[in-house]
């Protein structure tokens, strides 16, 4: 079999579905498109096709984007939160780069990623998520939702000067978030004398503000329901730890992944860094929040107001 | 009309990856031809050629080429080079150096970027192949960019940011003299203040040995003779690549900028043979009327010439119709002018051939020497009366004349002067 095969055979001949038919030439031919990549990427690889089992695909990914990342990046991907990378802007890779990434993934996992697709995944988890489902023959998993400030304004109950994400971006397993601190914000007059440095309790209110945006995106909570704005709260938090004093000019990258959502409570677990660095991490953070009645889709097909930006 | 004048030169040659070295091949006569590898097989009739030393770029996969020090160049830009926009880049951080230009005064409105480059034939055949034996999908995203004739401009363009007028020239042989004169008008006409003129060639096996096909290239086996334009032993061309980058600055900027220009770019002047597509002229009419047009342009005379770098490729036919030329444009002033081909010590650069020998004429301007025509064994008597000069003489040049000629019969000269 070589790359030539067209996407249908490859599809119907997916390695998930038939192990155990990865010839000596195949093996060749995935370490030559692999050559550059880490040796442990190569055995992933083989592994995966010849096991067919999804289980080596993170580790091959990962090898995929440490290949084609700046050396100087290449230490950021083998911290444990890598997933949360966003592929264009934590890892500097542009939208051709990408491409490349994806073209060898297809290449050597032997699927198929189409543009459109393509165009929802921007972080190394999505596409980690999306190659597996791929591979065990799902449909991929529901696209993120990305909010550009203006959008952020429109859905958020919070507004400026105590909104503290800037742009954010929302997945059933997943939210981060990023926000500059512009050194303008009012209370950094007070705190410190001369010395602005962002309050930690303010840093655990945007992971809080960041809860209320995955509360809000319309993720299913219970049939016919959804969030009502008006009724997130926070309620508390536990095991925070924090690590860097965040200054104005700093770029903070939040991460909030939900444990248990069930009305009334929502608990995540979140963490905020600076470039590479480790900022705060909250082992426990626990919003209150009440249903309404939602409106059935197929009733109100236009209650998607704030139009967020699919990435 | 706004002066135009020559502030930075950048160098990466069969004859030196830097002025420095440049001027000393130049001076001593050093060639830069070698028994190549890649012409070894008994079918291939033609045995020498002239690759850039210290880079190895032969192979399609960019990340396996060698790139010598000081120059780094990332994956991220790397991937869509050829072999002639990697060497053009190299030669672009030279020529910003030497003319002392901040990052600022490389991107603004008023600076801009003329090239010439043919492509990358070898990076284009490797896409078409990989297109046809594995589907279009299956082909690097940057393959186009990588190889079609305006790599070098895309590359560089993008690459420093610059945001005045850009394209490239396709004329063969005579690309980047017309990259030159262009450049100058742009400045000239008050357009810009400033112009980077690229010339650029892989020089590799998909460059050169194709003018195998047409008889154009010497057979000779000894790179110590192969090139060697005006000897009667001389049997065509031998090939280079690599690139050479002039910068081209306002009067007033050189002024702002407090800097020591190399020449003037007095004028310049085109014409065409009307004759056919791949041979010169007989009698060299197309080149002899742009000389005359450049120099007219330029307000001098043939009386005013110290020294004319020639075309001459150590073909046959294109040594002797420009020996004609310069007989008929020179007149009385024939046998005094200095002639030299220095194709004799790097071989012909194709689309690179006119802005490198610019290059060299502006450095033998600064620095005070004519450059002589090497490897002549046996004057051809078709040069009678002309003042080839077989040695490199180490007086100043004076005012200086440029030829290039390319396919189509095209002919460009430029005239350069000592900066004053």
């Amino acid at each position: 079999m070589s790359d030539l095969v067209p996407a249908a055979t490859i599809e119907s001949d997916s390695p998930a579905r038939r192990p155990g038919t990865f010839s000596a030439e195949e093996e060749a031919v995935v370490r030559e498109s692999l050559r550059r990549c880490s040796e442990k990427t190569i055995e992933a690889a083989v592994a995966y096709r010849k096991t067919g089992s999804t289980a080596h695909l993170p580790a091959l990914i990962l090898g995929i984007f440490e290949r084609f990342v700046e050396p100087d990046l290449r230490p950021r991907l083998a911290m444990g939160d890598s997933d949360d990378l966003r592929v264009i802007e934590d890892l500097g890779l542009d939208s051709l780069t990408m491409m490349e990434i994806v073209m060898l993934v297809e290449e050597v996992t032997k699927t198929q990623i189409a543009n459109d697709e393509l165009r929802h995944l921007s972080t190394i988890g999505d596409i980690k998520a999306f190659v597996d489902c791929r591979a065990r023959g799902l449909p991929p998993p529901p696209v993120a939702t990305t909010y550009a400030s203006a959008a952020l304004l429109e859905k958020m109950p919070i507004q400026p000067p105590f909104l503290f994400l800037d742009e954010a971006r929302v997945s059933a397993v997943r939210a981060t978030a990023s926000y500059r601190i512009t050194g303008q914000e009012f209370f950094l007059q007070g705190h410190f004398k001369d010395n602005p440095v962002m309050p930690a309790s303010i840093m655990l209110e945007a992971l809080g503000q960041l809860g209320v945006c995955y509360l809000l995106t319309g993720l299913p909570v219970e049939e016919g329901k959804k969030v009502d704005p008006a009724t997130i709260f926070f309620a508390s938090t536990d095991g925070v730890r924090c690590h860097r004093v965040c200054k104005p000019a700093d770029v903070l990258t939040l991460s909030l992944k939900p444990k248990r959502v069930k009305a009334p409570l929502a608990t995540f677990e979140g963490n905020i860094r600076v470039g590479s660095e480790k900022a705060v991490v909250a082992e426990e953070i626990t919003l209150t929040f009440g249903l309404m009645d939602a409106p059935t889709p197929a009733l109100a097909p236009a209650e998607a107001a704030p139009t967020p930006q699919a990435g | 009309m706004p002066r135009v004048f020559i502030t930075g030169l950048g160098f990466i040659t069969s004859i030196g990856n830097n002025a420095d070295a440049v001027e000393t091949s130049l001076r001593e006569l050093r060639h830069g031809m070698v028994r190549y590898e890649p012409f070894k097989a008994d079918n291939i009739p033609v045995k020498v050629a002239a690759p850039v030393a210290g880079f190895k770029t032969d192979g399609v996969d960019q990340e396996d080429w060698v790139i010598p020090a000081p120059y780094v160049v990332k994956r991220e830009q790397l991937r869509s080079l050829s072999a002639n926009a990697l060497y053009a880049t190299c030669a672009f951080q030279q020529a910003v150096a030497d003319a002392k230009l901040s990052p600022e005064d490389v991107s603004n409105d008023d600076t801009g970027l003329y090239a010439a480059s043919a492509g990358s034939p070898a990076m284009l055949g490797h896409q078409i192949n990989r297109m046809r034996e594995f589907g279009v999908m299956r082909c690097p995203p940057l393959g186009v960019v990588a190889s079609i004739a305006g790599t070098v401009q895309f590359n560089l363009v993008a690459h420093f940011k610059i945001k005045g007028a850009s394209t490239g020239f396709s004329s063969a042989c005579a690309s980047s003299a017309h990259a030159l004169g262009f450049a100058h008008d742009e400045i000239a006409l008050g357009r810009q203040k400033r112009m980077f003129v690229v010339g650029a060639e892989d020089g590799n096996t998909e460059t050169i040995l194709p003018f195998a096909a047409m008889r154009a290239l010497s057979i000779n086996p000894d790179p110590e003779t192969a090139s060697r334009p005006f000897d009667t032993g001389r049997d065509g061309f031998v090939g280079t690549g690599g690139a050479t980058v002039l910068v081209l600055e306002s009067e007033d900027e050189v002024l702002r900028r407090g800097v020591a220009p190399y020449a003037e770019v007095l004028g310049w002047g085109q014409a065409s043979d009307g004759h056919n597509v791949a041979i010169s002229h007989p009698d060299g009419a197309g080149l002899a009327s742009a000389m005359r047009r450049a120099l007219k342009a330029s307000g001098v005379t043939a009386a005013d010439l110290g020294y004319v770098n020639a075309h001459a490729t150590s073909t046959p036919i294109g040594d002797a119709s420009e020996c004609k030329a310069l007989r008929a444009v020179l007149g009385e002033h024939a046998s005094r002018v200095a002639v030299s081909s220095t194709k004799a010590l790097t071989g012909h650069g194709l689309s690179l051939a006119g802005a490198m020998e610019s290059g060299f004429c502006a450095l033998a301007i600064r620095r005070g020497f004519v450059p002589g025509s090497a490897h002549i064994s046996q004057l051809d008597p078709i040069c009678d009366g002309l003042n080839i000069v077989r040695a490199t003489q180490p007086v100043s040049p004076g005012i200086v004349l440029n030829n290039s000629s390319g396919f189509g019969g095209a002919n460009v000269c430029v005239v350069l002067k000592p900066a004053s």
